[in-house]
């Protein structure tokens, strides 16, 4: 037998004549981009540069003020750390729970998974606002959890659950849950049990079986899971406004209430245009790191 | 050997990104590049036809607890106006505070563009603000002659509006505290509220800067009606400090009512009107030691809304006494109205003479009115305030 | 590699035994009572077709299924209770389950490099030299074609050494030609080795191109082993006469079973059939003869050969194959029996409608019990 070249896949090879037709299906996709992103993203980015001395009513001149930049992260870089810090601790412990829950709806659901499914995406057939309200109720200071928290002994009688760091990254949890089960499952789903067999057939422990093929093919739907929660995390005030006190506050709120509030244009522009470039940043080097380009 | 090919394809699309922004800036930044005109709309420059002829119909937003149950069909004041005129009221309590509600608003006034409002309920000093930049439409007082007859003199002719000509007082309050009688024992003053240690984490601040930074500087000697910067901003330090200690759980626009109905809030600084109306006991209000804040709400029609007289219509009706009589017996608020309270006696005779309702003299004599700002001063205040607001 | 442990191997013989096992799910018995025995060193065929069990048992022996009942050995050593992963058996699968996210290099190390031996870059290497993919080490799975993923599939499994190589249908997914090409490597490769192959595979033609010895399996149960001219030429049940190439099968009444040469009633005319090939010896019993065996001539010519014979026949369909030519031919009692003849050249070919008579030789049948039904195992998914 000789094996030839021949043989081998091409992965190269790809019908190049084609490629000039295929573009055409980008089109809508990038006049919606063009005319809903880019677009109000300069906008933004221009705005961030007014005089930070104008105001709503009397207008605010371009003055290119890049000193906004320095100003407002000085400002504000506690509630940068704070945005980061609930965004990971959420990421991190959406990771935890969403993992074991995404590979038993994935491997061990049987003639559940459906069901399963539709219970993981059943809070979205409710508004994000209404279920963060009802969990000011379920948190309350007199309500139910914190009841039985005292009781154990776990939280002091004084001690409280909602308006606390506690409910505002709870909340952040519960709302992204969601958001990181779901490409997991998609990823393990498409796991081939004979791969898990075979793991084990070569000498793996189901602990090594897992760690050497579960998990490197799951990472495509590891690492979006983590972007999709980390991102619009760390972007989130409803939680930290219903749920949260001052203290609690994130960057989002500042900026929801400069743009509303204040109408404090510049300082709003700029802070969403920091935040959104951090992320950015964090993204291209996260995923730098976990070496999945190829994969996601 | 897929890298190659990948970065290859990447960097081409990056290509293709780049020159498409290099588009987009150029096409924008004739838009945003220039800076913002002014909010100011000159007078005469956005203006439109009335409706109200053809459309029978007004939209009205307002604050919560501010009117009588609608759905009460055999009380509802609102059902009665309908019944009367035959115009249809579509009624939003969507004005959770005034700076919320403006910044809700302002793009579309800003712009001479339609709120898909009729007439809406602020404050004093945001309604002076919405007049002084063109915002609002002139009030015709001859489709209001009980306006004329029923107004209290004291509200007739404020400084930012002194014949009228664009606001009519919907109702007038107070701003003090209120408390949960079965979670604390009464908190009679401000800096009861701010220190008691009992309380920590239990009291909510409202979000509009008159009515917290008037208690604040009441507190610190300051006269809120003729203060300095640094007396501000004293007041401003100070108030940070309960912030930061915890003592202050949040900062609530009228949903105050929510935490305190939980039981998550055992006091909070709180409107005259909206803890008698939740209608139960154990919610106590009172005048702090400290003193009172005043204020009034006012009707306001803003540019483009197109049944002004209808909402005329809808002024004057209310501006019957005995209509007047049945809002405040169940609102609880100072009502404009002269001879309401004659009205008032005919059915509910606990509410003759209700502090809330109708202020005895020496109540009032502790009120306070926030100082008038100037938009310098208002931004700059504002901004220490949101500060504090902000973590 | 084979001789790194041969010391150990010049002991005790590690054969795989495999005791009264049983697998049931629910009510069905994939297994019913297996006992066999496969010699070191053996390349040994499970054939059967699908559902018969043979999957199972090969997974009772990877450990990836638990038998309900019986054991599992391997030479002295009991592995029925041994988790997969402890077990000195590596398996070839179906579908390889080549792991998608490691290189080639990485895929073959793998055992290697879950067991922490040492010195693995020049095992895998020589490893990527067996199977013939030194310059593919650095490529993924997805950028080899299906004979390539095939070696690198059983190179994964060869480097570990283990004591049984388990292959289930491991060349269903490549093309005909290739596979005849990859018989004949595993062939080889199993040769030069000399680890035990156990190779599960639904293609009679494959299971008796490589294997030493053939178990033939049906509904959970082995209907027959021997080395494969046996199976073939000595088939002791219908199942496997069918199962096995193609067999004419003719009801007969045993006359005489006394000799060394059974004489067999065949619709009034007599046969006879070596004894050693009579699986039965009285009343009624199944005649088989493969249809290369019969030689057909002219009604009544001199060719006919002595030996068997029967006659009266009438060729109803003739369809020429290129290498032999396949005739039906249709009998006074009706039922159409098929004859292969070479196509040597020799002499013109039948037309349908002529009328020709039958012989073989008594060695060249064999006589099964007539209590089985004649159509067991003739009806499989043709793959090839």
């Amino acid at each position: 037998m000789n094996p030839s070249a021949t043989e081998a896949v091409n992965v190269t090879d790809k019908p190049g004549q084609r490629r000039g037709k295929g573009w055409l299906l980008l089109v809508p996709g990038m006049l919606w981009l063009l005319m809903f992103f880019l677009f109000p993203t300069v906008q933004l980015f221009f705005t961030s540069l007014y005089d930070p001395s104008g105001s709503f009513e009397q207008g605010y001149a371009m003055t290119w003020h890049f000193q906004n930049y320095a100003d407002a992260i000085k400002e504000t870089s506690d509630l940068f750390v704070r945005s980061f810090l609930y965004a990971g601790i959420t990421t991190l412990v959406c990771l935890l729970l969403a993992y074991p829950l995404a590979y038993a709806i994935a491997f061990k659901s049987g003639r559940w998974k459906n069901v399963m499914l539709v219970l993981v995406i059943a809070p979205f057939f409710t508004s994000f606002l209404l279920r963060t309200l009802s969990w000011q109720a379920i948190l309350a200071d007199q309500g139910p959890v914190t009841g039985f928290l005292r009781a154990l002994a776990i939280l002091p009688d004084d001690g409280r659950l909602l308006a606390t760091p506690i409910a505002v990254v709870a909340g952040l949890i519960y709302n992204f849950l969601p958001f990181m089960t779901l490409p997991l499952y998609a990823s393990l789903d498409k796991v081939d049990h004979r791969l898990i067999e075979a793991a084990g057939d070569l000498y793996s422990s189901p602990f090594t079986g897992f760690r050497k093929v579960t998990l490197p093919l799951s990472m495509p739907g590891l690492v979006s899971g983590t972007l999709l929660t980390f991102i619009p995390a760390s972007g989130d005030y409803i939680n930290a406004e219903l749920l949260g006190t001052p203290r609690e506050y994130m960057l989002g709120n500042r900026i929801q209430s400069a743009f509303l509030v204040e109408q404090n244009y510049p300082l709003a522009a700029t802070l969403s245009l920091s935040l959104m470039l951090l992320v950015v940043v964090m993204v291209i080097l996260y995923i730098r790191r976990s070496g999945t380009e190829e994969l996601v | 050997m897929s890298k190659p090919l990948s970065s290859q394809v990447s960097r081409r699309g990056f290509m293709r990104g780049a020159s498409l922004s290099a588009l987009a800036v150029g096409g924008s930044g004739l838009l945003a590049s220039c800076g913002t005109e002014g909010a100011k709309v000159e007078e005469g420059s956005c203006e439109s036809t009335d409706k109200s002829e053809s459309e029978q119909e007004v939209s009205f937003s307002n604050w919560p607890l501010y009117l009588d149950p609608i759905k009460a069909k055999d009380t509802s004041t609102l059902e009665k106006f309908e019944q009367v005129t035959g115009i249809a009221v579509s009624y939003d309590t969507d004005v959770n505070d005034n700076l919320s509600f403006k910044a809700k608003v302002a793009p579309q006034l800003q712009a001479c563009k339609s709120t898909s409002r009729d007439v809406f309920v602020l404050t004093d000093w945001m309604a002076a603000q919405m007049i002084e930049l063109g915002w609002l439409q002139e009030l015709d007082h001859a489709n209001m002659p009980n306006v004329d007859a029923n107004l209290l003199d004291s509200l007739k002719s404020p400084s930012w509006d002194p014949e009228r000509k664009y606001s009519v007082p919907w109702q007038s309050g107070m701003t003090g505290i209120a408390y949960n009688a079965e979670l604390t024992d009464p908190v009679t003053s401000f800096q009861q509220l701010l220190t008691r240690p009992e309380l920590k984490g239990k009291i909510t601040l409202l979000t509009e800067m008159r009515d917290t930074m008037l208690f604040m500087l009441l507190m610190q000697g300051a006269d809120p009606e003729d203060f300095t910067d640094d007396e501000f901003s004293n007041a401003i330090a100070e108030l940070q400090k309960y912030v930061d200690n915890g003592q202050v759980r949040r900062f609530t626009g009228n949903d105050y009512t929510d935490d305190l109905k939980q039981g998550n809030v055992a006091a909070c600084e709180a409107w005259s009107g909206d803890i008698a109306a939740l209608g139960n006991p154990k919610f106590k209000w009172l005048a702090p030691e400290e003193g009172i804040s005043l204020w009034s709400d006012n009707m306001l029609v803003p540019n483009l809304a197109e049944h002004k007289t209808n909402v005329e219509k809808l002024i004057n009706f209310y501006y019957e006494p005995v209509n007047a009589a049945k809002l405040a017996a169940w609102n609880y608020y100072f009502c404009p109205v002269k001879g309401a309270e004659d009205e008032i006696a005919q059915f509910d005779k606990s509410a003759v003479g209700n502090p809330l309702i109708f202020p005895a003299e020496d109540m009032l004599s502790r009120g306070y009115t926030f100082m008038g700002l100037d938009a310098t001063q208002d931004k700059n205040y504002q901004a220490q305030f949101n500060q504090v607001q902000g973590g | 590699m084979a001789q790194s442990d041969g010391e150990q191997r010049s002991g005790a013989p590690r054969d795989l035994h495999l005791t009264e096992v049983s697998k049931r799910f629910g009510d069905f018995v994939a297994v019913d009572d297996l006992t066999l025995t496969v010699p070191e060193g053996a390349f040994f065929a499970l054939l059967g077709p699908s559902g018969c069990g043979k999957t199972t048992t090969l997974r009772m022996v990877a450990g990836l299924e638990d038998p309900t009942a019986g054991t599992v050995s391997i030479g002295a050593e009991d592995i029925t209770g041994l988790k997969p992963y402890k077990r000195p058996v590596n398996t070839v699968f179906q579908s390889y389950a080549l792991f998608p996210h490691l290189t080639i290099f990485e895929n073959i190390a793998f055992g290697l490099r879950r067991r922490g031996v040492k010195d693995v870059k020049r095992q895998t290497d020589d490893m990527l030299r067996l199977v013939q993919l030194e310059q593919y080490g650095g490529r993924k799975p997805a950028q080899l074609s299906g004979g390539q993923q095939q070696r690198v599939a059983l190179g994964r499994a060869l480097i570990n050494e283990p004591g049984v190589l388990l292959l289930d249908e491991p060349l269903g997914a490549l093309d005909l030609k290739l596979r005849r090409q990859m018989q004949l490597e595993l062939k080889r490769i199993q040769t030069e080795i000399g680890i035990t192959f156990v190779h599960v595979t639904h293609d009679q033609e494959e299971a008796m191109t490589m294997a030493d010895t053939i178990a033939v399996m049906n509904s959970g149960v082995i209907e027959q082993m021997g080395a494969p001219t046996e199976l073939y030429e000595n088939p002791r049940t219908t199942f496997v006469a069918n199962f096995l190439g193609q067999s004419n099968l003719v009801s007969t009444d045993v006359v005489d079973s006394s000799g060394s040469t059974v004489i067999v009633d065949c619709h009034g005319q007599k046969v006879g059939v070596d004894e050693s090939r009579s699986h039965t010896d009285q009343g009624k019993g199944w005649l088989g003869i493969r249809p290369e065996k019969i030689f057909a001539s002219q009604r009544d010519s001199e060719d006919l050969e002595d030996g068997n014979q029967l006659t009266g026949g009438v060729v109803s369909d003739v369809s020429f194959v290129g290498v032999s030519t396949q005739y039906l031919v249709r009998m006074p009692w009706g039922q159409e029996l098929m004859v292969f003849e070479q196509n040597t050249g020799q002499r013109q070919s039948f037309k349908s409608g002529d009328e020709v008579d039958l012989a073989w030789s008594p060695q060249h049948s064999f006589l099964l019990d007539a209590d089985q039904d004649a159509a067991a195992g003739a009806v499989r998914e043709d793959v090839g």
